[in-house]
């Protein structure tokens, strides 16, 4: 199984643009209310940040894993709870971003369709997708879809310029501060900083030594679409009511209205919502599948497919209701924990850690 | 291994098949009652009365025949609630067909319902996923929603689409919902929307007219602004599509009315604050440039440009001024946003005054400055007309 650098462009850039675009803009938006601009000025620079950590890291051993590398860098017993932390993070995010997906879907579009259903579509496909070729199928899925959202996005952006009232964007800064901003940049970053996955995608590649750049301009291209994203979403929704909706984007989209005939554009941001989850859940079920197989010693990675698929569906039933799936796992767990830890703190371990086994040997 | 894959490649896309079509939330378009506009009004008894306009499927036009039909092309409901989703509920039982409110247009609230304030009703517009923020919000004026709702009207099939015309071409005042609440949520701005009336023509025949703007302050309606006062707040929001402006030149003589009119082009308002000794002041600057349609007067319009420049400008001067102090005095109600505009200007200062900025409103003094430049005089110069001496 090998990927080109394009294709890890892509499937950074594609995890790190859909979920970030509709479920972190609320809690910045809380906190950061008009500002929320700066904020995820701030949020792209932690995580291009930590794509750099990341990235060095992998250049340890460029043939290696995160699971292979964790252990040989950092020794048996270390190695092997940091990826049980690791792990932790992926177990965790499948089900819920495939509750968040429903959730959405619900929400917004089909109110009384039963929850199994959708999941059991979204579940078909990604395992589908995932055991039909590894990391290779998801990485052409990603460059076929890559460019499709990034249409999709742009267009929902400009029909929505005329629903633009730039003051909303003033006055800058004095309302929310430098407090206001940090916390409201924490949100989008942790979901940015998907491109952590780097470190498991990168032994795919055909020059794993040459991979980072990929990284890093997949971390900008989502950020900057982000970052008018939300700029629009304020602009348009207005900074009184934005805060208070679930999904400001997709009311952006559902305000739109041009010449009197095109209105009601939400189907263009279900098709940026579903193209993204689906190579967002690909991806980490097949980062789960593969490192759980291997962490565990079994030979055939695939098999662990069909042990993880159904575990995930049972999982996504766990939160009760709306907010717990979006809003408490984003602000107990992943901002608290995944952020500093996973992302930022054991990428910095790695590397200094095998610097200086580098150094002595 | 490759028939094994081509097996179980089947078996996924036959099940997506199945679940794909989403049939739960399946919605046929002959079991839609597609609700056209919507009423709120508070009944005697404090309940909500609801009320609907439905599009009756003979009425919807088709490409066929878009004239007038003898048949009542709508259907026309009302009943009573604890809130407006309880009175949907009710209406629900005596429909055939499912209510549908992805294609209302129109939300109407009465008089009194208005006056007595509204909150929960902006909630369920906003909660529910079929609402749109693209209908429009207007109070009815003297009137109850259900009243407007039942009335005819004639240039259209479907009287709703013709309030929807009315409102989209924008001839006085159109508030769409999410502006409405944007402003209801706002410290520093307080909402308006079109007031619509039912007027009988000479013939009997009754009309809509949307010819006020309905103010409120917070959640209830505080009054209405009308005629000029009208003009002058749609001056103010730079809203001055067709509009056309018309003054006393001369006094009026024997041959002449001695009034000049003039339609409007541009019209830039700017609104600067300033804080003095912690008390805010607004100082508001209007530039505007028109062109003159008609000329009832002796004068010739090549000469007289910079005087009627001046007529004009302190005419608008004046009205601007006399509606800010009708909405200060009157209403209590920053209609102009004069609050978000200190809030951007002074975002310190304002975090003091934004809580009562209400009571702080009216004390507010307001200076008007104006400005007006005509562009161009028409075809003719003086009056075509024989001057009689």
């Amino acid at each position: 199984m090998k990927v080109t650098g394009m294709q890890v462009f892509w499937m950074i850039f594609i995890m790190d643009l859909g979920m970030t675009l509709i479920m972190t803009l609320t809690p910045s938006l809380q906190a950061a209310k008009q500002d929320v601009w700066i904020s995820i000025l701030v949020a792209g620079c932690i995580i291009l940040l930590a794509t750099v950590l990341v990235t060095n890291a992998s250049l340890l051993h460029p043939d290696q894993n995160l699971i292979q590398l964790s252990q040989t860098v950092l020794g048996k017993w270390i190695g092997k709870v940091v990826i049980v932390i690791y792990l932790v993070q992926w177990y965790t995010i499948l089900p819920i971003v495939l509750r968040q997906f429903i959730d959405v879907i619900h929400t917004m579009i089909l109110p009384a369709t039963p929850k199994a259903a959708v999941m059991i579509i979204m579940l078909l496909l990604i395992v589908y997708a995932t055991y039909s070729g590894g990391i290779v199928s998801i990485a052409r899925c990603s460059e076929v879809l890559g460019p499709i959202i990034i249409l999709m996005v742009i267009l929902a952006l400009v029909a929505s310029l005329n629903n633009a009232d730039w003051k909303y964007l003033l006055p800058v800064f004095v309302d929310s501060g430098m407090m206001g901003v940090i916390n409201g940049a924490l949100p989008p970053a942790s979901y940015l900083g998907h491109s952590v996955e780097y470190l498991m995608l990168a032994s795919f590649l055909y020059q794993p030594r040459k991979g980072a750049p990929y990284a890093y301009w997949g971390v900008i291209a989502a950020t900057f679409l982000v970052l008018i994203a939300m700029l629009m979403a304020t602009v348009t929704m207005g900074t009184n009511l934005a805060p208070k909706m679930w999904y400001p984007f997709f009311e952006m989209s559902r305000k739109i209205s041009l010449f009197g005939f095109i209105e009601n554009f939400d189907p263009l941001t279900i098709v940026i919502w579903v193209a993204s989850v689906f190579i967002k859940l690909a991806i980490y079920l097949f980062i789960t599948s593969y490192g759980t197989a291997q962490f565990l010693k079994i030979k055939n990675w695939r098999t662990m497919i069909f042990f993880i698929a159904p575990v995930v569906m049972a999982f996504a039933y766990f939160p009760r209701n709306v907010s717990e799936a979006t809003a408490n796992y984003l602000l107990n767990y992943w901002v608290p924990y995944a952020l500093p830890i996973n992302m930022i703190g054991l990428p910095l371990l790695l590397l200094i850690v095998g610097k200086i086994r580098m150094g002595n040997t | 291994m490759t028939l094994s894959r081509i097996l179980y490649g089947c078996l996924t896309l036959i099940a997506c098949l199945g679940l794909l079509t989403g049939c739960w939330d399946r919605k046929e378009m002959d079991d839609l009652a597609l609700v056209m506009a919507s009423g709120l009004d508070l009944a005697d008894d404090n309940q909500i009365e609801a009320t609907l306009q439905i599009a009756l499927p003979t009425g919807i036009p088709s490409s066929l025949q878009s004239g007038g039909k003898a048949t009542k092309p709508v259907l026309v409901i009302s009943a009573k609630g604890k809130d407006g989703l309880d009175a949907l509920g009710k209406l629900q039982q005596q429909l055939s067909r499912r209510i549908n409110l992805g294609h209302r247009g129109i939300v109407v609230v009465g008089e009194k319902y208005a006056r007595h304030g509204f909150d929960q009703i902006l909630d369920t517009l906003m909660r529910s996923p079929e609402s749109r923020y693209n209908s429009y919000m207007l109070t009815a004026y003297g009137t109850t929603a259900k009243k407007i709702l039942n009335a005819s009207y004639q240039m259209e099939i479907i009287p709703a689409i013709g309030i929807n015309k009315l409102q989209y071409e924008d001839f006085s005042l159109s508030v769409k919902m999410d502006k409405f609440v944007d402003a209801l949520a706002s410290f520093g701005k307080s909402p308006v929307s079109g007031a619509i009336r039912i007027i009988k023509q000479s013939s009997g025949e009754q009309t809509f007219i949307i010819d006020k703007a309905a103010v409120y302050q917070r959640n209830k309606l505080v009054g209405f602004l009308s005629g000029t006062d009208l003009k002058a707040y749609r001056l103010m929001t730079g809203n001055i599509d067709g509009m056309r402006l018309t003054t006393q030149m001369e006094p009026p003589q024997n041959q002449y009315h001695g009034t000049i009119t003039i339609h409007l082009m541009k019209a830039k308002p700017k609104i600067r604050t300033r804080i003095k000794n912690g008390k805010p002041e607004v100082s508001v600057s209007f530039k505007a440039a028109g062109r003159i349609i008609s000329n009832d007067t002796s004068l010739d319009m090549s000469k007289v440009i910079p005087l009627v420049e001046k007529k004009f400008s302190e005419d608008i001067k004046k009205e601007i001024a006399s509606t800010i102090s009708h909405t200060q005095k009157k209403f209590k109600s920053d209609i102009f946003s004069f609050g978000n505009q200190i809030h951007i200007e002074h975002p310190y200062a304002w975090k003091t005054i934004k809580d009562h900025w209400i009571e702080l409103y009216p004390k507010v003094p307001v200076q008007v400055k104006t400005e007006f430049r005509i562009e161009r005089v028409g075809r003719t110069q003086a009056p075509a007309h024989q001057q009689k001496k």
